[in-house]
């Protein structure tokens, strides 16, 4: 009895540690770049960093929480910055998951030139690198003549239509004759001005949407058209619980891109690397960070009770 | 838009379940809104790309070339044979940074996200919990601590001080385990009662069963190594990338306008072509999936 059990110890040792070792290349990589880095920046909040030219490298004095203090009490932009970031966040991150569901499924059924269209809607990823944009504004102010009025430009010269404008304020005040509710309104509103931002921030989720529906087995479609499942009913289903689970993914994504390119972003960089205070930049990604994640842990636990996995 | 089409505009009817004609056509007129929004900047590109100088600078500007002439890679070509560092360098040396990084994160990332997803093991929860704290932060900021490691190491000035970063970012890991964890459990447990051992199991059953994820997740980094400009790291003008030539050449400003016109194509057009290439392989392979049960 005593020796049975040894053995299946040794054994689930064994898997542990081959697990131990799949993992380790990783985790070393992780720790020695990010974990490190991240303990660093902790430091740097705490404390007044000043660079010494004549070393070359920096020296830092503790000045306890007063980053901090001064982020909250004194900064002129850094609360209004943070609020603004995450409402956008917020009302990005529904409709973009949706949005791109949405194209998942009509880019993942046949028809003629999928390919084509598919690498159209990857696009915008592409254009996201910074060298390409300057670029592209470079030729965009020179074909305006070196006035550098561009968007507008450029959608008129390309003919999309936007001749006949009925102003949205008609609408919203009808809606709102109607006794919708202004939140709702305000919803609605940010997503139609940020429609372009929508649809270019959603690349890469429809490219996980798209893998996710390929692991759908096909069987499972079989089953329901030989039932006789109308296709809403095999949407709701089949399809949804499972790229459930992506859902997740997606949303998490969508808030770490939708975080990583935000105006706090930028407001830390600049606050580094054109004012020089490191400390006070440090404060800004740590606060932000934890925020996101506070968001994060929320609607992940929210989602993950009503996901459905397969095994 | 909606409306009743008159013309049937789809062969493929008798393959689908049940959607209408009216839905077809409301789906795809927003499908190909949508699709003109995002291609009119690649159509910019190509077109440029192709322009002679003097229609660069019309105004008002045309999207489409009217007289099209490969003068703009000629320059470029020119232009950077003058320099002490040729086009094929900088070009040669994004392609080991991109291949380099994209490889290598594959291969750590899934490697790290399979025990994660399919083994239990003490610090579990904690390990993945700070994989997820990291993609929250924003390491745009971070350049002074990475500067510092980077050094630390001794690979400043190297293609590594850009690659081995990119092998352990958490991004990669949390997508590989998501797709993982719906793997069924009995494909690998029928593997093991065969004597398969976890590295085989990894290698000939869950990795071709994750295809689509590891080419997504390809795609993904291929885009987030290519437009590294590596300008943090790298000193030596010989390792430098494309993305910092055209820097260099976009901000030489009006003089430059045709050749920056050129490399901005070439920038573009090797990501696309990545995503194509990677895109059809995905759909080559799902259609058999593993299961038979």
């Amino acid at each position: 009895m005593s020796k049975v059990k040894t053995k299946k110890m040794t054994l689930v040792q064994k898997r542990m540690r081959s697990g131990y070792m799949f993992i380790l290349p990783w985790l070393f990589g992780f720790l020695v770049f990010y974990v490190r880095s991240l303990i660093m920046t902790v430091q740097f909040s705490f404390s007044e960093l000043t660079m010494d030219p004549n070393v070359g490298g920096y020296a830092l004095e503790s000045v306890g929480f007063d980053n901090f203090i001064y982020a909250f009490r004194a900064h002129a932009t850094f609360k209004q910055v943070l609020t603004t970031s995450i409402g956008n966040m917020l009302v990005d991150v529904p409709l973009i998951t949706f949005f791109s569901l949405f194209m998942a499924m009509l880019l993942n059924k046949k028809f003629p030139g999928r390919f084509l269209v598919r690498a159209i809607f990857f696009l915008p990823i592409i254009f996201n690198s910074s060298a390409i944009q300057s670029a592209m504004e470079l030729s965009e102010a020179m074909m305006s003549g070196g006035i550098s009025t561009m968007s507008s430009e450029l959608s008129s010269g390309a003919g999309t239509g936007a001749g006949a404008v009925v102003s949205i304020d008609y609408f919203v005040d009808l809606f709102m004759d109607l006794g919708l509710p202004m939140a709702l309104l305000d919803y609605v509103m940010a997503a139609v001005q940020r429609i372009n931002d929508i649809i270019s921030a959603s690349g890469v989720q429809i490219i996980i949407f798209i893998a996710a529906l390929q692991s759908i087995p096909g069987s499972l479609y079989e089953v329901a058209k030989i039932e006789g499942a109308t296709g809403y009913e095999t949407f709701w289903k089949i399809t949804f619980p499972m790229v459930m689970p992506h859902i997740i993914t997606n949303v998490v994504y969508t808030i770490v891109d939708s975080f990583t390119e935000s105006e706090v972003v930028t407001l830390a960089y600049n606050t580094a690397f054109k004012q020089f205070n490191y400390g006070l930049s440090s404060v800004f990604s740590l606060v932000s960070t934890i925020i996101t994640c506070v968001i994060l842990v929320v609607v992940v636990g929210f989602i993950q009770k009503r996901t459905f996995y397969y095994n | 838009m909606a409306g009743k089409p008159k013309r049937r505009l789809f062969k493929r009817k008798q393959k689908q379940l049940n959607r209408s004609m009216a839905g077809n056509t409301l789906l795809f007129t927003i499908m190909i809104i949508c699709g003109i929004f995002m291609a009119l900047p690649l159509v910019m590109i190509v077109n440029n790309a192709l322009k002679p100088l003097d229609e660069i600078y019309q105004f008002p500007p045309k999207i489409f070339v009217r007289n099209p002439t490969l003068e703009n890679f000629t320059d470029l070509f020119t232009l950077m044979n003058d320099t002490w560092v040729p086009f094929s360098r900088y070009f040669l040396n994004t392609v080991i940074i991109t291949g380099g990084g994209m490889v290598g994160h594959v291969i750590v990332a899934s490697l790290a996200a399979y025990p994660l997803a399919k083994h239990k093991f003490p610090g579990k929860s904690i390990l993945f919990s700070m994989v997820v704290l990291s993609m929250m932060f924003s390491w745009t900021v971070t350049q002074i601590p990475q500067y510092t490691i980077i050094s630390w190491l001794g690979i400043n000035n190297t293609y590594a001080a850009l690659i081995l970063p990119a092998w352990s970012f958490g991004m990669g890991l949390y997508l590989m385990k998501q797709f993982m964890e719906q793997l069924p459990d009995s494909l690998m447990e029928s593997a093991r009662l065969d004597g398969a051992s976890e590295w085989h199991i990894f290698w000939k059953i869950v990795m071709p069963n994750v295809k689509p994820a590891w080419l997504t997740l390809a795609i993904f980094q291929f885009q987030q190594m290519w437009g590294n400009t590596g300008s943090l790291f790298l000193r030596d003008e010989e390792l430098k990338p494309l993305q910092f030539a055209l820097q260099q050449i976009t901000a030489g400003g009006v003089a430059r306008a045709g050749a920056a016109a050129a490399v901005t194509f070439i920038i573009a057009a090797v990501p696309i072509t990545f995503f194509l290439i990677c895109q059809s392989n995905v759909l080559e392979t799902m259609t058999t999936s593993g299961m038979k049960d």
